[in-house]
């Protein structure tokens, strides 16, 4: 492609406005949800102060004096105070909590993926098991997180949710997450079929006629694609993570959107939807630049290479 | 001499299990009670073998009712998904001949962004949006369709890029070949439809999964459900009555439901997995 | 705080811990949603506020007598429309300030200011106008009419004037979370937990050192978790975790009296509703005894059951409640469709119409019942099917029910649900025409007459005559279909002593409670 750089501009244009623009539309969605929350707490035909309520929390003047409202606060890490989900906590501090406990879980989660793929590649993991994946991948996360709940209060009790209790929950939801739902399975075999794709192009086979290893020569092509299978799978970790969250009852940002987005807690919802937001932004920053390399390293000409002059 | 795998006689059994298994759903769908039997205490929790032939609930209902009215609830929905996911797809691919490199920037754009967004949010927004007489997850699906588009039409993008983009079909063209002929026939039948017809089954799956997962949190969370009208019940109420039954010390003797539950998503899957096998390339 | 205060404290902490030094840990029906007595929504909020607050008279676990921990003596005023508190002294904050006149006053004015869009606050708004600082100690309550039992009346949480700048309470406030009171244990809302430390009063000394409370998940998991004694108690039992509960020789089943009638409410407005003598049709049409046993478990016949009918809006433990009205426990489907056909219906293809058009009857039920009566909504949709009607079931979400239920704004043609009487058992906000808690907006002036009867009765007697005409009204007009009173139990581990579970808000004598072992 001539204009290789276009791909990697978009994304990190896109990077760069994700996180106004994703907040902006998930303001025009949860708008749009039926009654609002100032009457929530209290009906108009049942008790006064709603309408002060609804100007305390800027829900007077329409979405867009909302949105542009939040932005210009969160600007300066003003996020307010929860209205419902968790009424009367600083949003700021729910985000401390949530902020590591979903990169964890999703780091974690990753971690097993990335072995699934690492060890197709390698080699480690034979063909004949692949039925055996493809059955393990069947297995809904709700199933496995509902067990893993049920085991984690049967065990923990009442300090389910001690130290030891919540790393419990970290590690079965991360178990679950790379596991169910066809993630492992996937990154095994996608993986696989990827490099072996790679492998049957022409330019392989002469490079091994040279002498040259086959890793070597498919890994910069097939880079770009791991990396956007990679970028694909952590997406599909993230919105699997809402459901791991709920039903483990981890305190990630997964949990938040889910509990303020029913409880029309706009501000826990636009808080989270923005880092979710900043999250992919920052995958697609490092697609961009790994694409970016990766285009630089295949057109730079190649070193000791005398060419023959002709007759 | 051609690959016997690759031909029509190697496609008969994914054929097969995709027919079956399509048919199996959409007849368990036809067949759904449009209520749940009476409630019977005394046959509560029995097995396949004394109520064939699933067993009962706790209240001593059949789970044929709840293997029927949730295939109902998923049946056409995901198979409206899988469609919408496989015209975007087509359109992805389309654009991609076409070569136009501001078209492409804008529809990555696009994607990025779709991408981006916090896909639950998105579904419970729609979710609680539908009126209430109104509600079954065929909204659900079709916004979960739209948020998958991006990925399906940058697959099918790559697929035709490899083909060589607009020079493949600038080669078509100067065999005579009409324009209609070129992306219809050449471009989506012979080189994409795999790509698609993959990407809709799984988005299929992808629903059946999501419709669980929508379900459980709508009861964990003393809601409506969001999938569904409230006299029906889904393959989700199966696998909360089963999954006691995988912690022995619970002492629930539920694991005829947990049983069912994961055999209907299996067939589920073994649909989708059939019907991309069906359409590989050959 | 001074030091005298901080020595009083610390001895009292210190009895605490020498007596039991325990934590008690309890499973909730949910983690309350705010520890502000202004934002209570549901009964879990009660329960957790009623540890953190003193409520100004509150009614004994066992006497019933009503009582003060923080009012030393009153007197009423103002030929009936005033009463004047004296607060006792020394009583501290959990904040370490001393209780006094101003924070009784500042509680009114907060519940009366326009800004404060509390549910809690409009009760009282309805009959208090003010407050006035008398003394350090001593406030004066002003009422906008003669109440003959003012007492009964102001069983409101008092709230701490240090605490807030202003008496436009916000619900979103700190103090949602991190409430200051001056009742036994000051309580701090985790994400998965409540947290209540001991806070030995002059008024209050409790044995426990501190408590923990969470939201149970599945049912099955909360009744091991406390058998296997990773937990000590569970507040809401539902009937199907019961029996086995009941069989552990290590837990103790208690009666927690929510003073909770369930009903099915008609909308009397609508279509073919309006006319009495179908309500009295549907009325006719529901078997109880079957409701009753699959959805709660009881047979006809049992002994002490937890479930017992009703045919008007009281307990039949109440004085309240006309004994006189029977219950209808069995359907009587041929006089229920002699009733109909009365009323103008006709049955064509073995379903009712009225004026051609098929009737559908739109059911919902507040979704969390499920819980405490699982499937009792299929079963009234499936008897009304076997008796000719096409339904719509829906279960209702908690804001739903609040927002358009409640809110007299739903299109539902029946709504299945629970009542629970506070402190005075009052149902003039359900049954009057203008009640801000009737539903489908039902009226009709022989009740409206009896609802004033009761307001204006001077005495027991009067009120409850009045009360006692009125269940006979609406056991005839049927603006609800009522169905049965159902006790609560919880489930405690028998380590748990002297655990006296108050009507209603559960926690009223927690001083008494203690752990052994």
């Amino acid at each position: 492609m001539k204009r290789w750089w276009i791909r990697p501009l978009v994304r990190i244009g896109a990077a760069v406005s994700l996180p106004v623009i994703v907040p902006a539309v998930i303001t025009v969605f949860i708008w749009s949800l039926p009654g609002d929350p100032a009457s929530l707490i209290c009906p108009p035909n049942v008790c006064g102060g709603t309408e002060a309520l609804a100007e305390r929390w800027n829900l007077d003047g329409g979405p867009v004096q909302f949105f542009l409202g939040w932005l210009s606060d969160a600007a300066r890490l003003e996020f307010g105070n929860s209205w419902r989900l968790h009424q009367g906590f600083p949003v700021l501090e729910l985000l401390e909590t949530a902020i590591p406990t979903t990169l964890t879980l999703i780091a974690l989660a990753t971690a097993i993926v990335s072995l699934g793929g690492l060890g197709a590649t390698m080699g480690w993991l034979p063909r004949r098991i692949d039925p055996i994946l493809r059955v393990v991948g069947l297995v809904p996360a709700l199933v496995l997180a509902l067990a893993g709940a049920a085991i984690i209060e049967l065990t923990f009790g009442f300090g389910s949710f001690s130290d030891s209790g919540r790393l419990a929950r970290l590690a079965i939801g991360a178990a679950v997450l790379g596991l169910s739902d066809g993630a492992f399975t996937g990154a095994v075999l996608g993986t696989r079929t990827t490099f072996e794709t790679e492998s049957k192009q022409r330019y392989v086979g002469i490079a091994i006629l040279r002498g040259e290893r086959e890793m070597t020569n498919t890994w910069p092509n097939v880079a770009p694609a791991l990396i956007g299978q990679l970028r694909a799978r952590i997406l599909h970790l993230l919105s699997g993570a809402v459901v791991v969250e709920v039903v483990l009852r981890i305190d990630g940002l997964g949990d938040l959107l889910w509990g303020g987005t029913l409880r029309q807690d706009f501000g826990v919802v636009l808080a989270a939807a923005t880092l979710f937001a900043v999250v992919s932004a920052v995958l697609l920053l490092i697609q961009a630049t790994a694409e970016t390399l990766v285009a630089l390293h295949v057109r730079k000409a190649p070193q000791g290479v005398r060419l023959e002059e002709g007759p | 001499m051609s690959h016997p795998d690759r031909g029509l006689a190697g496609r008969i059994r994914p054929i097969s299990v995709a027919a079956l298994s399509f048919s199996a759903l959409m007849v368990a769908a036809a067949l759904a009670p449009e209520y749940l039997g009476n409630i019977e205490p005394d046959q509560a929790l029995k097995g396949p073998l004394e109520v064939f032939p699933f067993g009962t609930d706790t209240r001593g209902r059949a789970l044929v009712d709840y293997a029927t009215q949730g295939a109902r609830v998923v049946a056409l929905p995901a198979l409206a998904a899988g469609i919408l996911v496989g015209l975007f797809g087509i359109v992805g691919g389309i654009l991609r001949c076409v070569g136009s490199e501001r078209v492409n920037a804008i529809l990555q754009a696009f994607s990025e962004i779709v991408g981006a967004l916090p896909r639950m949010v998105v579904i419970l927004v729609v979710a609680l949006l539908v009126p209430r007489d109104h509600r079954s997850l065929l909204p659900l699906a079709l916004t979960w369709a739209v948020l998958a588009a991006p990925g399906a039409m940058d697959e099918a993008a790559a697929v035709a890029e490899r083909l060589g983009g607009s020079r493949f079909v600038e080669a078509l063209r100067a065999h005579g070949y009409s324009a209609g002929r070129i992306f219809l026939v050449h471009v989506v039948g012979y080189n994409l439809r795999p790509v698609i017809v993959r990407q809709g089954a799984e988005t299929m799956m992808q629903v059946v999964f999501l419709e669980i997962a929508l379900s459980y949190l709508a009861l964990a969370e003393n809601q409506p459900s969001f999938t569904h009208g409230d006299a029906l019940m889904s393959w989700a109420d199966l696998l909360k009555l089963g999954y006691p039954s995988l912690i022995p010390s619970l002492g629930y003797d539920s694991g005829h439901a947990l049983v069912l539950a994961l055999g209907l998503l299996g067939v589920v899957a073994a649909m989708a997995i059939a019907i991309g096998r069906a359409a590989r390339a050959r | 705080m001074s030091l005298k205060h901080a020595i009083r404290a610390a001895t009292g902490l210190a009895l605490a811990f020498v007596g039991t030094g325990a934590t008690l840990a309890y499973f909730e029906e949910s983690i309350p949603m705010s520890l502000n007595p202004l934002y209570a929504k549901t009964m879990a909020d009660h329960r957790a506020q009623e540890l953190v607050f003193d409520r100004l008279w509150f009614n004994d676990a066992i006497t019933n007598e009503l009582r003060s921990r923080v009012v030393q003596k009153y007197q009423v005023a103002e030929a009936g429309r005033a009463v004047e508190i004296t607060v006792k002294s020394g009583i501290r904050w959990h904040n370490g300030q001393a209780l006094s006149a101003k924070d009784v006053c500042f509680t009114v004015d907060a519940m009366l200011d326009p800004g404060t869009p509390s549910t809690v606050a409009a009760h009282y708004r309805e009959f208090i106008t003010g407050c006035e600082e008398k003394g350090p100690q001593v406030a004066l309550v002003r009422f906008n009419r003669v109440l003959p039992k003012p007492r009964e009346r102001l069983g409101f949480p008092i709230l701490p004037a240090s605490e807030f700048n202003s008496t436009a309470i916000s619900p979103d406030l700190q103090f949602s979370a991190r409430p200051i009171g001056t009742g036994p244990f000051n309580g701090k809302r985790g994400l998965r937990m409540v947290t209540f430390d001991a806070f030995a009063n002059t008024h209050h000394m409790p044995k426990i050192v501190q408590m923990q409370l969470q939201e149970g998940g599945d049912p099955l998991v909360q009744t091991k978790t406390l058998i296997n004694n990773n937990v000590q108690g569970i507040v809401v039992v539902p009937p199907p975790q019961r029996p086995d509960l009941s069989a552990s020789d290590d837990v103790s089943m208690k009666a927690y009296d929510l003073r909770s009638w369930w009903y099915v409410s008609v909308n009397s407005n609508k279509g073919a509703l309006s006319d009495k003598r179908v309500r009295q049709a549907l009325n006719l049409v529901l078997n109880r005894n079957e409701l009753r046993q699959y959805s709660i478990g009881v047979k006809p016949g049992d002994k002490n059951s937890p479930c017992e009918f009703i045919s008007g809006p009281f307990i039949p433990a109440s004085p309240y409640y006309n004994v006189e009205v029977p219950v209808q426990p069995n359907a009587n489907l041929s006089r229920a469709e002699g009733l109909l056909k009365q009323a103008g219906l006709e049955k064509l293809g073995g379903r009712w119409h009225k004026d051609g058009q098929a009737i559908t009857l739109r059911v919902g039920m507040l979704a969390n019942l499920n819980h405490e009566a699982p499937d009792l909504l299929s079963q009234v949709a499936n008897q009304l099917g076997a008796a000719g009607f096409d339904r719509l079931t829906s279960k209702i979400s908690a804001d739903e029910w609040d927002d358009s239920v409640m809110a007299g704004q739903s299109d539902f043609d029946l709504v299945i649900g629970k009542w629970s009487f506070g402190l005075v058992e009052e149902v003039n906000e359900l049954f009057h025409s203008k009640g801000r808690q009737n539903m489908f907006r039902f009226a009709s002036s022989e009740v409206d007459q009896l609802l004033a009867e009761y307001e204006d009765a001077v005495t027991d007697t009067e009120q409850r005559d009045a009360y006692h005409k009125l269940h006979k009204v609406l056991n005839d007009q049927l603006p609800y279909l009522f169905l049965w009173k159902l006790d609560t139990k919880s489930a405690w581990r028998t380590e748990v002593r002297g655990n006296i579970v108050a009507p209603y808000y559960y926690f009223t004598e927690i001083d008494a409670w203690s752990v052994e072992g």
